[in-house]
């Protein structure tokens, strides 16, 4: 299973990913693309993303079972301690 | 010209057997919303996952736009009108595949006798699993199939408690005749048809091209969905009857389940694959863009391949319908402004 949550999409994002996926909630999309047509749609949502954010959660391989995927401004970057996946922010200095 | 990103690649697109077979949707209109097809009726609007549908059954009471039917198109969904008494109009723009493979060697085997027949006895074989049929005539192969589907009908006749007094439609209105039996069978099959017609088209085969059916446009449906009848059509109309459910609805939302348990469409497409091509070959998925050559087999599409000459601009207009078309085209309105006005 794979889930993607759109934030802040620009215009027609969300209802195209419709087409491969369920929307539950807005702007979280529940499906079970294949590896290729994920691989596409994510290069297509990290392309257009622009200001919003995109994150997609998917299964694999790994001791955790699943990884993430993240793009946008102002993402949480996951990153690999050894193996087991987490999430990093920026740390922001308040001006 | 504004930008069309939405365009799905054929590689985006998933394989006809990952997709679910069919959804029926009546009484709403059909719509393109954001870049996404919606299903729009008083009380709420739904998104449609075209990609994961291999056909879209439009019942009584829908109405299309254009922008739905492009973002059909595109997501490579087939759709079918369905309506009252069976009536069914079909529409598939280009399927999940864009190759002519498969379409040429089905050509090329139903035009000759000899391969015709071996795919036609291959078609029986598959109805007398354990049985030679290589040897048999077509008429012996008939007569066969004549036998077997009556002892069907009977067996589950009794099986049921059911008066069974032998089919009946009219061919063209499968619906005009018969009791509640047969009207059951006929909304099955309608369906069925459909479902068949879907694969075919998906596939890239031609529907009109029969081996065992022929002279009618839909003859290869005709032929892929005799194969199943036994296992799926047949009884359910009988149990239906018996249980007292005789709505073509009834018919066609247990088929659809049926196929969904037994994954009829992944069976469709094997058997498909069976008949038309040479054992174990899949069929090249490209969408090649080639130009026929008698001694060359093919030379590259999308080329001018007329002598360059800076003097000379070949005219390469577009082939239209002339200026002898008549258009009806409504009147013009102020451009929308960006983005979707929002209630």
């Amino acid at each position: 299973m794979t889930v993607i949550i759109l934030i802040a999409a620009p215009e027609g994002l969300r209802g195209h990913l419709t087409r491969w996926m369920v929307e539950v909630h807005a702007g979280v999309f529940v499906g079970n693309p294949s590896r290729r047509i994920r691989d596409r749609l994510w290069e297509l949502l990290a392309d257009r993303i622009r200001d919003g954010q995109a994150i997609l959660v998917e299964q694999a391989p790994n001791e955790q079972g699943w990884a993430v995927r993240t793009a946008g401004t102002d993402r949480w970057r996951p990153i690999d301690f050894d193996g087991l996946i987490l999430s990093a922010r920026n740390r922001h200095t308040t001006s | 010209m504004a930008d069309i990103w939405w365009k799905a690649h054929p590689q985006d697109l998933h394989r006809l057997t990952d997709r679910v077979s069919s959804v029926y949707i009546e009484r709403s209109h059909l719509d393109r919303d954001e870049n996404a097809i919606a299903i729009i009726n008083k009380r709420e609007t739904v998104r449609l996952p075209a990609a994961l549908v291999a056909v879209v059954l439009l019942g009584p009471g829908t109405r299309v736009t254009h922008g739905a039917m492009q973002l059909l198109a595109d997501s490579g969904t087939a759709v079918c009108w369905v309506g009252e008494q069976g009536v069914r109009l079909y529409a598939a723009g280009l399927g999940p595949s864009r190759g002519a493979a498969l379409l040429q060697r089905q050509a090329w085997l139903v035009s000759r006798p000899p391969e015709r027949l071996r795919v036609a006895r291959a078609m029986y074989g598959m109805r007398f699993p354990g049985e030679d049929v290589s040897e048999l005539t077509m008429q012996q192969l008939r007569g066969r199939e004549g036998t077997r589907v009556r002892k069907l009908y009977k067996q589950h006749a009794d099986q049921h408690d059911l008066a069974w007094h032998g089919r009946v439609y009219k061919p063209g209105d499968a619906f005009a005749a018969g009791d509640d039996l047969n009207r059951m069978l006929s909304a099955a099959n309608t369906a069925l048809y459909g479902i068949c017609h879907t694969v075919i088209v998906g596939l890239g085969a031609s529907p009109g091209l029969g081996f065992v059916h022929t002279g009618a446009a839909t003859s290869f449906v005709m032929d892929i969905a005799d194969l199943y009848k036994a296992d799926y059509t047949i009884p359910l109309a009988f149990e239906l009857t018996a249980a007292g459910l005789v709505e073509e609805r009834d018919a066609r939302t247990a088929l659809r389940d049926r196929i969904a348990e037994t994954k009829l469409l992944t069976t469709i497409v094997r058997d498909i694959k069976i008949l038309l091509l040479p054992e174990g070959e899949e069929p090249p998925d490209s969408d090649a863009n080639h130009l026929w050559d008698e001694h060359a087999g093919t030379v590259a599409g999308g080329v001018n391949w007329g002598v360059f000459d800076e003097d000379y601009e070949t005219d390469l207009t577009e082939p239209d319908l002339g200026d002898q078309h008549i258009a009806v085209i409504g009147p013009e309105l102020d451009a929308p402004t960006q983005g979707t006005g929002r209630p």
